[in-house]
């Protein structure tokens, strides 16, 4: 995908009614919300689209399972994403995206980081989904694992993980490269702006398949 | 924007001088989000009765006033706000209400439009962002033109979700002559009862307004729907077994978003002011279609009053009385009404429920986990409150048995002890400190004056912290960044009249038993206070130095894993059938609850520990 989308490109996309729906998932803290907001941002700003965004918030800020639903397109209704109809999953930990996989519609496509976030309850017997990508993998014809955290990692620091999924979902939307990075300028703090953009960028060459 | 910062935005630019709510979910970034403004006093007050008192008096003295809550918080300022009708207002008043069908965030799922039915106070139903930040400007001009406090009614769906908002300027609103007018908010017999008759009055102006605003397509609008293809009109929709028929949904706020994602090919009434309900403008669209619904969430509210008019309408038949109403939730009652849906006609599952729930847990190096540990230990009944030590509920820890609402625990746990319960280890009352500032003084000063034997504890963690880490009086800072005076819980305790009162850190285990013991034993009231920070708020605090454990020494007894604390996780080594134990050192707080537990000495600071052991 060009650095710079036509600028019909979105249009073409939504012509005749079609609405994305995104759905990212994750464990509180992994900056699920900040990713939603940055995806919605980017298409808002895009310009003659409608987006809404619905979030999971307070109770799940303590490790629980988060989960924010974003909707583009020419006219957008509910901020909600109905069951069977995600078009686009992004899941920050692995049996997080598991958990949702029912949700996505047959063609969907599941970029999901293999972080493992074992939650205190498997100490009372509950077993952990360890094989939750191989299980994902087996359901749906488009998943991308993603070791997040290592490219993260490789860029400066683990909490960009979040952002390099983001990166590899652009691909798939009709947003240019220098519209998403407005948006994250909306959202990331300045000083970690660059490390950002670096993660995003990082996270396009996973999606288009140039490699890990 | 989100809708509660359409709110504030809309209120802002409404000239909005004060505002006063005390935080719950799902209302709280609105007054977050009005604090940021210039030229607005914001301020956490102890309750929602008082900040509802405190903003009313504001619009008593002639500004323009805002007071925001939950639907719990209603119930707390239940007196103020059927008063506020009453007397009606100075400046405009807008009460804004928040409601959580779905119960994401615990308590109840009551109907609050009832407290407007109640009140007569008129209700605004915005549907998204855009409608939040128009109906609080227009409530603000309702308040002043028919003289009473105006509702804006949110569901969590419309004011957690984000849409596009076009906003303006703040307009410069002159505070008008507060009046000594003692007959206006007085309530005694001799003014109250013509109150009443002036407020009867009111409301049958403001239906007038209703219906006229409905019939322009103001407040109010007919939207037509979807054409359906082979159909001559909009509106039309395919039955199950054959056959078409026109359906009309009437409906407002999220309850309106989802039916229209559910059933665009419908035709609905969408209405902005839900009280006064325009029952004319719903008779001219009834005679429109062949079938009326009226989707709502909670109590069939709109579908009594529709019914009551003489108009046949179909409701709660399909659509539930509980929980959030979703689009497929409402597409499903509509396919059970006998509409052909395909999009909605097949069952299909949201979530893999094999999948080990996650529920919220207390952070990592919580304040609330020891003395929770401790209670257990103990045996004792716990009456808790509402507050973060609530997920104390959840296993592995479970050791409290009511949470019942805010400021409850104290004066339940004395009826508990007058009936004489308690019969195994003991029992305790638990409060936070935020809590006990709200509602729980009164209980413990109850207890003192009544000589009933209880043992409260008070865990205080300096902050809100529930709903996103609030300031309350137990803090040094205001909303708006004042410099105040901080109370001393234990020096209030005391001139309450309690004899026993003791501070305990809650890092130490050993010491949390024995206060718990010495408190118990106390013949009179006895009030614990626990005293260590909040980990997340008001921001993340650094941690005292991790642990680790060693691998050798650990022999899986469990003990350190009875704390749910997130930062201990299972690894593959086994003894006894049992998994050991690891600590992720890059999460741990350093509180060494799990050090004091531990047995075999396997639990170590890194620090002391070789370098190997730091990794």
């Amino acid at each position: 995908m060009s650095a710079a989308a036509p600028p019909d490109a979105a249009a073409r996309h939504y012509a005749g009614g079609v609405v994305d729906d995104i759905m990212v998932v994750g464990v509180g803290g992994q900056g699920v919300i900040v990713a939603a907001a940055v995806i919605a941002d980017t298409a808002m700003l895009h310009g003659g689209l409608e987006v809404k965004l619905s979030e999971t918030r307070g109770m799940s800020q303590r490790g629980g399972s988060v989960s924010s639903h974003i909707r583009i397109g020419e006219r957008v209704v509910a901020p909600s994403i109905s069951p069977g109809e995600v078009d686009y999953l992004l899941a920050f930990e692995a049996a997080e995206g598991l958990r949702v996989a029912p949700s996505l519609t047959p063609d969907g496509v599941a970029i999901v980081n293999t972080q493992q976030i074992v939650p205190p309850l498997a100490s009372t017997g509950i077993a952990y989904p360890f094989d939750a990508v191989e299980r994902l993998a087996a359901g749906h014809q488009h998943v991308t694992p993603v070791d997040g955290n290592a490219v993260a990692e490789g860029i400066g620091d683990v909490k960009v993980a979040g952002i390099v999924l983001v990166g590899a979902l652009a691909v798939h939307l009709p947003f240019a490269v220098e519209t998403w990075e407005r948006a994250l300028e909306r959202n990331v703090p300045p000083k970690w702006l660059e490390m950002n953009f670096a993660a995003f960028a990082a996270g396009r060459s996973i999606g288009a398949g140039d490699g890990a | 924007m989100l809708g509660n910062e359409a709110v504030a935005r809309g209120a802002w630019e409404a000239g909005v001088h004060v505002a006063a709510a005390y935080p719950g979910t799902p209302s709280t970034e609105i007054v977050t989000n009005l604090a940021r403004y210039e030229g607005v006093y914001a301020e956490w007050s102890t309750n929602e009765k008082v900040a509802y008192e405190v903003a009313f008096g504001a619009s008593m003295g002639g500004a323009r006033a805002l007071t925001a809550m939950k639907s719990a918080g209603a119930s707390v300022a239940a007196d103020p706000l059927i008063t506020s009708v009453y007397t009606g207002v100075n400046g405009g008043f807008v009460v804004c209400l928040a409601g959580d069908p779905g119960m994401a965030s615990g308590m109840t799922e009551q109907d609050d439009r009832y407290f407007g039915r109640m009140s007569s106070m008129p209700m605004l139903e915005p549907a998204d962002s855009q409608e939040c930040y128009d109906h609080i400007k227009l409530a603000f001009e309702l308040s002043e033109t028919y003289d009473v406090p105006v509702m804006v009614r949110l569901s969590i769906q419309t004011a957690h979700q984000k849409s596009i908002v076009h906003v303006g300027e703040r307009q410069a609103v002159a505070r008008r002559p507060p009046h000594r007018k003692t007959e206006k908010y007085s309530l005694l017999p001799r003014f109250s009862r013509p109150m009443h008759r002036s407020l009867i009055e009111r409301f049958a102006r403001l239906t007038e307004y209703a219906e006229a605003t409905a019939a322009s397509g103001e407040l109010a609008r007919v939207e037509p729907g979807a054409r359906g293809e082979g159909f001559d009109g909009p509106g039309w929709v395919v039955l199950a077994g054959g056959g078409a028929a026109r359906i009309g949904v009437v409906t407002a706020g999220a309850a309106y978003i989802s039916a229209k994602e559910a059933l665009p090919e419908a035709s609905f009434l969408k209405l902005g002011m839900i009280h006064p309900l325009p029952v004319e403008a719903v008779r001219r669209f009834a005679a429109t279609v062949d079938r009326l619904f009226v989707v709502e969430e909670l109590e069939p509210y709109l579908e009594e009053q529709i019914l009551a008019a003489g108009i046949a309408c179909e409701g709660k038949r399909w659509f539930p009385q509980w929980g959030e109403l979703t689009p497929v939730r409402v597409g499903r009652g509509f396919v059970e009404a006998g509409l052909d849906l395909p999009r909605w006609a097949e069952e299909k599952a949201a979530e893999d429920a094999s999948v080990i729930p996650r529920p919220p847990v207390l952070c990592t190096g919580c304040p609330h986990r020891g003395m929770a540990r401790a209670m257990k230990k103990l045996d004792l009944d716990v009456h808790g409150d509402i507050g973060c030590y609530d997920l104390t509920t959840l296993p592995p820890v479970e050791h409290m048995h009511s949470a019942f609402e805010m400021g409850a625990s104290i004066p339940i746990e004395q009826g508990f002890t007058r009936a004489g319960g308690g019969e195994h280890g003991g029992s305790i009352a638990v409060i936070g400190d935020s809590t006990f500032l709200h509602s729980g003084l009164t209980g413990l000063l109850n207890a003192v004056h009544q000589r009933t034997n209880v043992t409260v504890l008070i865990q205080d963690n300096r902050i809100t912290a529930m709903t996103g880490g609030q300031t309350n009086p137990h803090n040094e800072r205001t909303l708006a960044g004042v410099e105040t005076k901080p109370v001393d819980l234990a020096a209030i305790c005391r001139a309450l009249g309690v004899d026993h009162v003791a501070v305990v850190d809650p890092y130490d285990y050993q010491a949390c038993l024995d206060a718990l013991k010495a408190g118990l034993a106390f013949d009179g009231p006895a009030v614990i206070i626990t005293d260590r920070p909040c980990m997340l708020f008001p921001s993340k605090a650094a941690g005292l130095g991790a642990f680790t454990v060693d691998e050798e020494l650990c022999n899986a007894c469990q003990l350190c894993m009875s704390l749910g604390c997130p930062s201990l996780h299972h690894v593959e080594a086994t003894h006894k059938g049992r998994h050991k134990v690891a600590i992720d050192t890059d999460t741990c707080a350093g509180c060494s609850l799990c050090e004091q537990l531990c047995r075999t000495g396997a639990i170590k600071p890194v620090d002391a520990s070789g370098p190997e052991a730091a990794r």
